[in-house]
């Protein structure tokens, strides 16, 4: 075939190209995504265990609300031990076997080995981070500025954007709402999950989204560009601003 | 099993309760995307999903032509993980198709699709810098579906650079894209008085119930 050479070279230059395109982002991305869904099925396991649990010690199961601690707990102590702990002496539940018992275990020790590996992958991101966009990892904490990557695909979109799009990411649906029916218009999208915005009052809300996404505009490119560490300027440029700690 | 139409040489119908289009199966035994095939007199079809490629449900909605012959060379723009691709290998077995997209993910699929077929090449670049792969010679068909706002304006950068005259461009236009506010009807005609410009419209078709709010257009360039 007449193509053959360029066939071939192609495939090789390909091959190469998909080979350096791997960077931090995707690592990163990756990470965030699979502690999401790491919470949500940890959550569905949590709510069977607690319902199993409930047959042997209904009154610790009504008294613990932490998922993780609940899943950690239960399989460190006995009943006897975490009645006491509650002030309680007597209990409800039925007296199951020590068979019956360990297969309720085996459920908690699933749950429990869940939630040690989102915190183990949350110090992997923040590692990685560090290095790679320490600028707006200062700033938007380490979920916050993961999914903040993950949203934009990479950082270096994440840099092209205005800072009004970074106040709006995560929000859309509500943003093209707004564009086809003239509805009102979002005042944040992810960027609710950051403490400044989270802990305002509603009427707050716009306008701290606002400061906050222009402060991590300027990081991100400042982190695309691998400039000097202004994280902490910046953050205490917000704190001043709106006189809060964060 | 019989061939469609003379127009469209390589494409087969079969006529049950629905229409449905099929391409000879160029590596035999392999499916690329979970497709259904269908032996006839031990020749294998494939069937081409017009739920997933753009070119496939304009066919079906009836255009008139899109130029694509079995000898013809093409340079595919935003071939994504190659399910329109592998079924224009099939129809080209003479030819050759230019692949390019910009995401390294679909990339990625496309690579292992490339290995199996002999007349398809790819490229990691984007479709808005024609720079980037100027290796690419002069070529008959230029097909685009892109989902980008300058849809048109990146078309004919391509369809100035590597078309041949008397060549044929097709473009799936996701109106969406240019503009959400506007209503698809509006951008369609807008797109096809820019086109009209430059281009002989020859025929435009769009592609709902496959697609919402997608239109395919067929240009040719003035000899």
């Amino acid at each position: 075939m007449a193509f053959e050479k360029l066939r071939e070279q192609c495939i090789k230059n390909l091959m190469k190209d998909l080979k350096e395109s791997v960077n931090e982002d995707n690592l990163i991305i990756n990470a965030v995504n699979s502690i999401e869904e790491l919470e949500k099925t940890g959550n569905m396991l949590v709510t069977r265990l607690r319902e199993w649990y409930a047959l042997y010690n209904p009154e610790f199961e009504k008294w613990m609300r932490d998922n993780a601690k609940f899943a950690d707990l239960v399989i460190r102590k006995d009943r006897e031990t975490l009645l006491r702990e509650i002030r309680y002496t007597e209990t409800m539940g039925a007296d199951l076997s020590k068979r019956d018992l360990d297969a309720i275990l085996m459920l908690a020790k699933q749950a429990k080995s869940n939630y040690d590996m989102i915190y183990d992958l949350k110090d992997y991101i923040e590692g990685v981070m560090r290095k790679h966009c320490p600028n707006i990892l200062e700033i938007a904490g380490v979920m916050l500025a993961a999914k903040l990557l993950a949203k934009s695909g990479s950082l270096k979109r994440l840099s092209t954007f205005p800072a009004s799009t970074i106040q709006i990411l995560g929000a859309e649906k509500a943003l093209f709402r707004h564009l086809k029916t003239g509805a009102k218009p979002p005042r944040h999208g992810i960027l609710v999950q950051h403490p400044l915005v989270a802990q305002a009052k509603q009427k707050d809300h716009g306008k701290r989204a606002r400061t906050l996404a222009d402060k991590l505009s300027i990081a991100s490119r400042v982190d695309y560009f691998k400039g000097k560490f202004i994280g902490d300027k910046l953050k205490k440029e917000l704190e001043n601003k709106f006189e809060v700690k964060f | 099993m019989e061939p469609y139409n003379k127009k469209f040489p390589g494409i087969y119908i079969r006529r049950g309760r629905k229409k449905e289009i099929y391409t000879l199966n160029l590596a035999k035994g392999q499916k690329v995307y979970g497709e259904r095939t269908y032996k006839d007199k031990g020749i294998e079809y494939r069937q081409w999903n017009p739920e997933r490629s753009k070119l496939a449900a304009g066919i079906l909605k009836g255009i008139s032509q899109t130029g694509i012959r079995e000898d013809s060379l093409i340079l595919y723009l935003g071939c994504a993980s190659g399910t329109t691709v592998s079924h224009l290998s099939d129809i080209c077995t003479k030819g050759f198709i230019f692949a390019l997209d910009f995401s390294p993910r679909v990339m990625r699929d496309f690579h292992f699709m490339m290995q199996r077929r002999k007349n398809i090449a790819g490229f990691l670049a984007s479709a808005n810098h024609p720079e980037e792969y100027s290796e690419v010679p002069q070529v008959d068909v230029v097909f685009q579906d892109i989902a980008q706002r300058d849809q048109v304006g990146i078309f004919f950068k391509n369809y100035d650079k590597f078309l041949k005259p008397g060549g044929f461009g097709i473009l799936s236009l996701k109106a969406r894209s240019v503009d959400v506010t506007k209503k698809p009807g509006v951008i369609f005609k807008q797109v096809m008085d820019e086109l009209n410009k430059k281009a002989i419209v020859v025929d435009y078709r769009k592609l709902d119930p496959y697609e919402l709010d997608h239109a395919l257009f067929v240009v040719k360039k003035r000899v």
